[in-house]
């Protein structure tokens, strides 16, 4: 299997860049809160990525301890996110938020 | 205290209690409290007759004199001014133990006599508390012993008078008058204010004593002039209260008030004080100033005789003859007959308050008609008040054996005498307008008489609407019936009116002041009143001519020398004792030539009226200029119309122009001025400052409009922006790194 090009960072470089744009993507144009959340999973999960494929190369165990905090801030983040999302449709029946602009008051 | 000086204080008090009681509680008197009046000046007339007997009968001393005085008020260094410290004093000498006694008589005869004249009145207990007030000023004036209390007591006779004088006030007449007497007597005040100032800024004392004592050992830091012109100003007082011209013009016209207050005030009393005044100064009037008295005195005798004449109210001619009388005693005193003006004074007191008593009887008799045109045959109705009124008559004309005749040839003695001292031909227009007013004297008051008490009635030659008005004006007698005519109700007046008619007149006897009929001299009245020697050794620098006090003295001691040998007092003055020797000298000229003008007078007055060789009416027609020069006062009253009252009304006006236009014309101006720089600030503010807040206002505003469309307040957009941001950051941080 010589004439394949072994993975190298670059591939994960290049997969987490995607996950990241797909992530952002989703915040940005989605309009389901609880998709909005799924974008922002999609990123944290692109920075782990970013932090496994660096500490592989470097030999150290510093990025995988970075992302194992990240997966536990992850769950955090999504448990009081989805709260926050039961409010805001206890509060606007509605979980759309291009029709949630309160913030400009 | 000596007791003299205690029995005058309680005289000077007790008309101002008869003044507290009755305009406090006159309603609640019986008789509205007319007896409390009579009362009082009573017990004040007999302690004044208790003080005269003392002084002049049992004392007998020229020189008498007892003085006492109190600090009143002690301001101590006052900055600018010096040791301010008013003093008030008693003194009483011979002339105020007679003034006292003089005063209190004719006041106590005047209550008396105006409890019948003024019966019914519905101001009557008013009235007599106005009398109690001016006789308290007047006794004042004439206890005072500094010029302070003078000026005090001088401004309240004038008060008294003026509430007298304007007593029937409903009529417009007595207002007027009353006012003009007023101001008048204004005008001469301020004089004798002023005179008192210069006295006082030389001496720091009012009191007469000091100031003479100070002149005397010569202190008087300033030229003579000056020294003249306080004796000037002083006079001024006595002109105006004295009625003297040119401030003669208000005693007629003070006729308007009730005839009793014009025999009390403006005959015997209050118009004598500004004569007894210039006697209290008369020591320190310089030569130069007794020339102007003089010739002011013999002026005033002589037109106020000439407009007597022709006057046709009985009180107008009387009072004509006041001012003519007031002015031989100023006469008298510029010439320097100092005693002869003073016997004048007292002589003229009681003659002419009977003859104002005797026509207020007429007129009280004639029911209000005061016109002596339509009088006439009075003699048989009131043989009372003609006696009496004929007695003092002939006083006033100056017939031998009355008082009047020995006082006015005193006084023209002098004339003659000072006359001949000054040496000049125009010093002889003073005693001869004084023989010339003698005798102008005589026919006027031969008139008077005949026109009053002979002939037949005239009434019903009355113009009948003239009839009406005459009683209708005065509002005042309501109670009287008006309907009968004068003739049929004429009777002779009651006795309480009578005897102060009788009283009075007997005192224009000559026995009660000098045994000799014809020297007043030898009589009580002028040994204890001596011509005091002058404080002001002036005659030689006031003459001036190089000569020496030195150079004087033996001519001065010879006729000191000469005058006592007679029996005469000397005098130190050189001056003083050449004029006492010649008027001594000139006594039985003035007699002389005063009786041939006193029996011309009468003489001419009985071929015009008596016998009527000379048709009056016709006369007055053939000199007709003259006739309405002297009917109409010598146009004084035109002519100060003219001049001071339309010059006052002038100055009035113009002042109001200048007040309108210049004065306001500033304020306008100032708040023209500050309007237009207001306007100016206004449109900065609204322009200039507001427009710069709401430009900035604007400017916010603009911003943050557009600055608001960026914060849509969707997460998205925000997180669009962030990005943008980091985008852009990124961008410039790795151009930055490219380049």
């Amino acid at each position: 299997m010589e004439h394949l090009v072994p993975i190298g960072l670059n591939h994960y470089l290049t997969i987490s860049a995607f996950l990241l744009g797909f992530g952002l993507f989703a915040v940005m144009t989605r309009k389901n809160a609880i998709v909005v959340l799924m974008g922002v999973e999609l990123i944290l999960n692109a920075a782990n990525i970013n932090f496994l494929a660096f500490s592989k190369y470097n030999g150290g165990m510093g990025g995988v301890m970075f992302s194992l905090f990240v997966i536990v801030i992850a769950a955090a983040e999504a448990a009081i996110a989805l709260a926050i999302v039961i409010n805001i449709f206890k509060i606007f029946k509605s979980v759309d938020v291009s029709s949630i602009d309160t913030l400009k008051e | 205290m000596h007791s003299l000086i205690q029995l005058s204080i309680v005289v000077l008090l007790l008309p101002l209690l008869s003044f507290v009681i009755l305009i406090f509680f006159n309603r609640r008197l019986p008789r509205r409290g007319d007896f409390v009046g009579v009362g009082i000046l009573g017990t004040a007339f007999a302690i004044s007759a208790y003080i005269f007997w003392t002084v002049i009968v049992q004392t007998y001393d020229p020189a008498f004199r007892v003085a006492w005085n109190f600090t009143w008020i002690d301001l101590g260094n006052v900055p600018g001014i010096g040791p301010l410290t008013i003093k008030m004093g008693i003194v009483i000498d011979n002339l105020t133990a007679i003034m006292l006694a003089m005063v209190t008589l004719i006041s106590l005869l005047v209550h008396l006599y105006s409890t019948g004249y003024m019966a019914g009145d519905k101001n009557y207990g008013r009235y007599f508390a106005f009398l109690g007030i001016f006789t308290f000023s007047m006794l004042g004036i004439v206890l005072s012993d500094n010029l302070f209390s003078i000026y005090i007591f001088w401004e309240l006779v004038g008060l008294s008078s003026y509430l007298l004088i304007g007593f029937f006030f409903e009529k417009d007449s007595a207002a007027d008058a009353q006012k003009k007497a007023f101001l008048a007597n204004r005008v001469g005040d301020i004089g004798m204010w002023l005179g008192i100032l210069i006295l006082y800024s030389q001496f720091h004392t009012f009191s007469f004593a000091e100031i003479y004592a100070n002149l005397a050992a010569g202190k008087f830091a300033m030229s003579n002039a000056w020294l003249t012109a306080a004796g000037l100003l002083l006079f001024m007082g006595c002109v105006g209260k004295s009625a003297q011209f040119p401030l003669h013009i208000w005693l007629p016209d003070a006729m308007e008030g009730p005839t009793p207050v014009s025999a009390l005030i403006h005959a015997a009393t209050m118009v004598a004080a500004g004569v007894y005044f210039v006697a209290r100064i008369f020591v320190l009037l310089t030569p130069d100033a007794l020339h102007v008295i003089a010739f002011i005195g013999a002026f005033t005798a002589f037109m106020a005789a000439t407009i007597a004449i022709t006057q046709n109210d009985i009180k107008r001619v009387l009072a004509y003859s006041t001012v003519s009388q007031l002015g031989y005693m100023v006469l008298g005193l510029g010439v320097g007959a100092y005693s002869a003006a003073l016997f004048h004074l007292v002589t003229h007191a009681f003659f002419k308050a009977c003859l104002f008593l005797g026509s207020g009887a007429i007129i009280h008799a004639m029911h209000h008609e005061q016109d002596m045109r339509w009088m006439g045959g009075l003699r048989k109705h009131m043989p009372w008040t003609f006696a009496t009124f004929t007695l003092a008559t002939l006083a006033l004309a100056g017939l031998p054996l009355t008082s009047g005749f020995m006082s006015k040839d005193a006084i023209l003695a002098g004339a003659i005498g000072f006359a001949n001292v000054e040496g000049g031909g125009v010093y002889y227009i003073i005693p001869v307008l004084g023989f010339f007013s003698a005798m102008l004297t005589a026919f006027y008051m031969g008139r008077q008489i005949w026109l009053v008490f002979f002939g037949e009635s005239r009434t019903h030659l009355k113009p009948a609407d003239d009839h009406h008005s005459a009683h209708h004006a005065h509002g005042a007698h309501d109670a009287h019936n008006d309907d009968h005519h004068a003739d049929h109700g004429v009777h002779e007046v009651s006795w309480n009116m009578r005897a102060p008619l009788v009283i009075l007149a007997a005192l224009s006897v000559f026995f009660v002041y000098s045994p000799n009929p014809l020297d007043g001299a030898q009589g009580w009245f002028m040994k204890m009143i001596k011509t005091p020697a002058t404080v002001v050794a002036s005659y030689q620098s006031a003459v001036g001519s190089g000569h020496s006090a030195l150079k004087e003295l033996p001519s001065a001691e010879a006729a000191g020398e000469h005058a006592s040998e007679k029996g005469e007092h000397t005098f130190a003055d050189p001056r003083q004792a050449e004029l006492a020797h010649t008027s001594h000298a000139a006594h039985y000229t003035a007699i002389y030539i005063s009786s041939i003008m006193v029996i011309l007078g009468i003489t001419l007055a009985g071929v015009v009226f008596v016998f009527k060789i000379i048709d009056p009416d016709k006369t007055a027609e053939t000199i007709r200029p003259l006739y309405l020069f002297s009917l109409n006062k010598w146009y004084w009253d035109e002519i100060y119309q003219a001049t001071f009252i339309r010059g006052s009304l002038l100055l009035s006006k113009m002042l109001y122009w200048f007040d309108r236009n210049i004065i306001d014309g500033m304020v306008n101006g100032a708040a023209l001025i500050v309007r237009n720089v207001a306007f100016a600030n206004n449109s900065f503010d609204k322009y200039v400052v507001d427009g710069l807040v709401n430009f900035t206002a604007f400017s916010v505003n603009t911003t943050g409009a557009v600055l608001r469309k960026l914060q849509t307040g969707k997460v998205q957009t925000y997180v669009v922006m962030l990005l943008a941001v980091v985008f852009g950051y990124f961008v410039f941080y790795f151009t930055r790194l490219i380049y």
